[in-house]
């Protein structure tokens, strides 16, 4: 391999601590490499142009940039050497000025060496680089939207606008969701239905949008780009294309009666029944379990729509990308016992006074207490029922009760004037836009706000009497009220696990769906190709639910628009020769990307990477196309070479957070020991116990492993399976007598520099006490007399 | 069946009634209790101070090897709060420390009505309506549960909303009244300190029980029996008002109806007289076998 090395003084950022001449000369000493400059600034026109001359004029094959961070400049140089005509995968970069002249700008000799070794570092992995192709893989165009609620709509609108074909697939007969049956809603007190019935029939009629209601998903194969979708349609026993959507006619003469879903319990419905007046598709349903075969609905259809034999229809399709917007349940407030709801009529749930309030709900909008039917006089709202609440196991906030509850006290209010409306709150949480507003509306209009959490509600000779402590007043209170309205928290939909297990989507410990990154990522699951949106991964209210579907749409648009994927070449591979087909890959992988008949197969669309599959693999038959076994043990062999330091340590940085903290120590000038030799791994989860043992091998006192915070990791649970590792292997070194503490694993954010910087400080006085590396083992070992006998 | 039985301070005190009914009950059903050698206060007395208290209550629970039966709500509810506490890996070894018998895991810990309610339900050779000699039919209760009984949560039934005692007396015969105040506290912990609020609150629980229909109500803790029974005088002197409303303990109640005598069941013993419940039942008796001396004629 000829390899070129280049130098960098980054003006005095590098040259004022370091001698780049003098480390250009040193390069030119090590294995391979024909060239070695020193540049003012490498990154500059002239710098590069040096560099593509090099390359024609060398025949070089291979460079090294000892520089900046990749992570700052690697794109940079990649252009320019594949400008040059080089494979862009064939440059390794040794970072000297953030992890070097930066940190140690008051120990210039200790500075020297390190940067030696870092270059001689990357010159070793330089010279085991392979030509990476990323490759292309056709994607079909079209998109599964599972839900059919305000975020699923909007998705599938978007998408489809912007000529994505999309499958959008309910469970229940129509869409619309939770939005479809509330009434008006905050901050506007607009209606409802009003604002999302025109979007629910766009979607009816948008040509793009194939509408499957009242079905189920069975089954979802293959991965992104080409998800084979495949489930059921249940037979609604009415004819789609027959159905006028008149309904009198059948439900008129329907003699059952159930109670009504769609009203939450309130109303009644027949066993033939339109869920509501503005149903997509305006088509009838009957009820199986409710109906009785009477036959009168098919005698009354004018268009003979009834279809007693009709059979439920089995779908499959193939898409590109997935938006689960599966949304959310409520919590069950009788649950919370000491309320009494299911017990005493007059306790009733958010969702009714919704429907209540609601101008097409059971009462044509009179607020009612249930067990006299007579207008309530006076309310209580209820809040954090089952939210914030660790003994029914929701520590969350469900963050729409506040605004829902001020809204519906306000329209109380405003409906009837003279009653009585208090609300019974923890904390009123109105963060939003125009949402505190709201809530100095609802207090100008004589709403009573008690704060404290209430502890039961008594029936009592009728009449319900809410017992509470006010925290502001002071003291234990009892207030009666004719209606007391429970603000039941939102949880995670469990009809929603099934699709969860198809795709194989994480959880967080509030059940919701877990999105990629708590932050940056808000609509992308672990899951290429997967996309969330809406109350699937949490509590949200309407807007920010509608955002997250455009978000979703637009995502799932990046990356089925061009019909073609181009794929990360950065991916594991599988000898299959060597391996045994134990599967702990499969268990290991983040992405789902391994699956496993006979031997393992990767699939390298979805392979994010990260290498945890690699360092679990009991027979090394999984390697890195780059980051590669021989590569980083290349590495770890350099960096011990000389060991001009004690104590030595070879540190292991993942690149997303410890790596990035190590350049952030370095930006911010943050100054520590010279004696780590740091190596870049995509994630900790990919130091092999053997990265570790040949380092120890090699002469090193200590090995640091930094990883993404716990529950930060960038591929969900790289850092626990490298605490795993380190864990065993810290055993097995005190087994054979090597002071486990040698192997130190710790968390570093990328905005953490201090704390690694603080880590290395540590460690290294802690590595001076234990004594250089073997010193325990000569310690344990009685000494055998000197010269074997003579 | 043996059980090992734990009597609890209140059984030789004011709770006489309740030991000897409970006594009288279990042996007409059928099961052996074996007292506890040498017992000791559940913890009760010293619940400010949690390694104690859990060390008493565990001293009892490691004297034997049977499961543990007591008839006092307060007791009951100890000796599990122990048991749970005693997960925790630190409690048990400072509660070891401490005991001459080591804790060494949990016990089947029951209250007198799973004894009776099981003995009923499991009687397997035979209907319960065997055991059930005198059926309660025509008396209504009140079904009493105060606050100890099911907590600590994750017992034998619901923390707030209950219904254990409930079956028993359908079980039994009678009609559990609907008694909207079945779980308030009986005040009987702060009945010291704040005589007036716990009167106040006393007043009301009498009251919803009466309006319920009862002919009596059920007690399940002997501080609640001392509160509503024992007590009332007193509150009928505050209110100017009779109350008159008998507090049977739930084993008062069983025992009348598997055949025992009211004298073998300590109802003598008991503070509102009962007298008005055993007439009722007399009388609702006589009729039926009236009717009945009819019918065969």
């Amino acid at each position: 391999m000829r390899i070129g090395v280049y130098v960098c003084h980054c003006g005095l950022n590098i040259a004022g601590v370091l001698e780049p001449s003098a480390l250009a000369e040193f390069a030119k000493t090590l294995p391979g490499v024909e060239v070695a400059r020193d540049l003012q600034f490498t990154c500059s026109d002239t710098g590069q142009d040096t560099i593509k001359e090099d390359i024609a004029e060398q025949k070089l094959e291979s460079i090294v940039v000892a520089a900046c961070s990749p992570r700052l400049h690697e794109p940079t140089f990649r252009r320019v050497i594949s400008e040059a005509g080089l494979n862009p995968f064939m440059l390794e970069m040794a970072n000297i000025r953030e992890q070097c002249s930066w940190v140690h700008m008051d120990e210039p000799p200790q500075a020297q060496e390190k940067a030696k070794d870092l270059i001689r570092m990357a010159v070793a992995k330089a010279t085991l680089l392979n030509p990476l192709h990323g490759e292309t893989m056709p994607v079909s165009r079209e998109v599964l939207v599972i839900g059919g609620g305000v975020a699923g709509i909007q998705a599938s609108l978007d998408l489809a606008d912007c000529g994505l074909h999309v499958h959008l697939v309910e469970r229940r007969p129509t869409i619309g969701g939770y939005m479809a049956l509330l009434t008006d809603v905050f901050p506007t007190n607009d209606c409802s239905i009003c604002v999302l019935a025109p979007k629910m029939t766009d979607v009816y009629n948008h040509p793009l949008i194939d509408l499957v209601t009242y079905a189920e998903i069975l089954n979802i194969e293959g991965s992104v780009g080409r998800f084979t979708v495949s489930g059921v349609k249940k037979a609604r026993f009415v004819d789609e294309k027959l159905c006028k959507g008149c309904l009198n006619e059948c439900a008129g003469v329907c003699p059952v009666e159930v109670p009504d879903d769609y009203e939450f319990g309130l109303g009644k419905r027949k066993a033939i029944y339109m869920p509501i007046p503005q149903a997509v598709p305006l088509v009838a349903c009957i009820d199986t379990s409710a109906c009785i075969g009477c036959g009168l609905c098919a005698e009354a259809c004018p268009v003979d729509a009834i279809k007693y034999d009709q059979r439920q229809e089995d779908f499959r399709f193939d898409v590109g990308a997935i938006i689960v917007a599966t949304g959310w349940q409520s919590f069950d407030p009788a649950r919370k016992e000491e309320y009494g709801y299911g017990r005493y009529r007059d306790v009733i749930s958010a969702l009714q006074v919704e429907r209540l309030l609601n101008a097409a709900g059971p009462t044509g909008g009179e607020v009612v207490r249930p067990s006299t039917g007579e207008v309530a006089k006076s309310v209580a709202f209820l809040q954090c029922v089952g939210s914030r609440d660790e003994t029914v196991g929701n520590a969350y906030c469900s963050r729409v009760c506040c605004m829902y509850a001020l809204k519906n006290a306000q329209l109380i209010k405003e409906k009837y004037p003279e009653t009585e409306v208090s609300i019974h709150y923890i904390d009123l949480r109105a963060g939003g836009e125009g949402y505190e507003e709201f809530y100095m509306r609802a207090q100008r209009l004589g709403i009573n706000f008690i704060r404290g959490r209430v502890s039961e509600v008594e029936e009592v000779d009728g009449s319900l009497r809410v017992n509470y402590e006010d925290t502001l007043l002071g003291g234990f209170r009892s207030r009666p009220y004719d209606l007391v309205v429970l603000s039941a928290g939102l949880e995670p939909n469990k009809d929603a696990d099934v699709v969860g297990n198809l795709l194989g989507l994480a959880k967080r410990p509030d059940g919701f769906f877990e999105i990629a990154h708590p932050k940056m990522r808000p609509v992308e699951a672990h899951i290429d190709g997967v996309f969330i949106a809406g109350c699937a991964s949490g509590p949200k209210e309407i807007q920010v639910s509608i955002a997250q579907g455009e978000a979703a749409a637009a995502k799932a648009m990046r990356l089925l628009l061009r019909g073609e994927l181009a794929l990360d070449p950065v991916v594991a591979m599988v000898d299959q020769e060597k391996c045994i087909g134990c599967q702990l890959c499969v268990e290991t992988c983040p992405s789902k990307a391994i699956s496993v008949d006979k031997t393992a197969f990767v699939d390298e669309a979805s392979c994010k990477g990260c290498g945890t599959c690699a360092a679990a693999c009991p027979v090394d038959a999984i390697d890195m196309t780059l980051f590669s076994d021989e590569q980083i043990l290349a590495q770890i062999r350099a960096a011990t070479a000389v060991k001009g330091q004690y104590p030595f340590i070879v540190g292991f940085l993942c690149n997303w957070c410890s790596y990035a903290g190590a350049d952030l120590a370095g930006t911010s000038r943050i100054q520590y020991p010279t004696n780590m030799r740091a190596i870049r791994v995509m994630c900790a989860g990919r130091v092999d116990p053997a990265f570790v043992l040949e380092a120890l091998k090699g002469g090193a006192d200590g090995v640091l492993i930094s990883g993404c915070r716990l529950g930060e990791c960038h591929y969900n649970k790289g850092n626990y399976q490298a605490y795993q590792r380190v864990q065993v292997l810290r055993g097995v070194l005190e087994k054979v007598g090597i002071n486990p503490g040698r192997v130190k694993i710790i968390w570093c954010a990328a905005s953490e520099g201090e704390i690694l910087a603080k880590e290395v400080r540590k460690f290294v006085s802690e590595l001076k006490e234990m004594g250089p590396a073997g010193s325990e083992l000569a310690a344990l070992r009685p000494l055998e007399p000197a010269g074997g006998g003579s | 069946m043996k059980l090992a039985y734990y009597p609890g301070c209140v059984a030789r005190s004011t709770g006489r009634e309740y030991e000897i009914s409970t006594l009288a009950v279990c042996r007409a059903l059928g099961i052996e209790l074996a007292e506890i050698d040498n017992w000791n206060c559940c913890g009760a007395t010293h619940v400010s101070n949690e390694v104690v208290s859990t060390a008493l209550a565990a001293r009892n629970l490691v004297r034997t090897d049977l499961p543990v039966m007591t008839s006092c709500s307060i007791c009951y509810s100890r000796l599990r709060a122990a048991m749970i506490r005693l997960k925790d890996r630190h409690m048990r070894k400072r509660v070891n420390e401490a005991l001459e018998k080591k804790y060494d895991g949990e016990k089947e810990v029951l209250h007198v009505i799973e004894t009776i309610t099981r003995a009923l339900a499991g009687a397997e050779d035979q209907d319960p309506g065997d055991l059930i000699v005198r059926p309660l039919a025509g008396l209504k209760a009140a079904p009493y549960y105060g606050c100890l009984l099911t907590r600590p949560g994750g017992g034998i039934d619901s923390p707030e909303n209950p219904s254990i005692l409930e079956d028993l007396i359908r079980t039994l015969g009678a009609e559990p009244t609907d008694f909207r105040l079945k779980m308030k506290c009986c005040c009987g912990p702060i009945f010291m300190p704040e005589e007036e609020a716990a009167a106040e609150t006393l007043i009301r629980i009498l009251r919803n029980a009466r309006a319920s229909g009862a002919d009596f109500v059920v007690a399940l803790c002997p501080l609640c029996h001392l509160m509503l029974d024992a007590n009332q005088p007193l509150l009928e002197k505050k209110l100017g008002e009779e109350i008159d409303l008998p507090i049977l303990y739930v084993t008062q109640m069983a025992g009348l109806a598997l055949g025992l005598a009211p004298e073998e069941l300590g109802m003598e013993m008991n503070s509102v007289s009962t007298r008005p419940v055993l007439e009722k039942l007399e009388k609702i008796e006589g009729k039926k076998a009236e009717e009945e001396g009819a019918e065969v004629c």
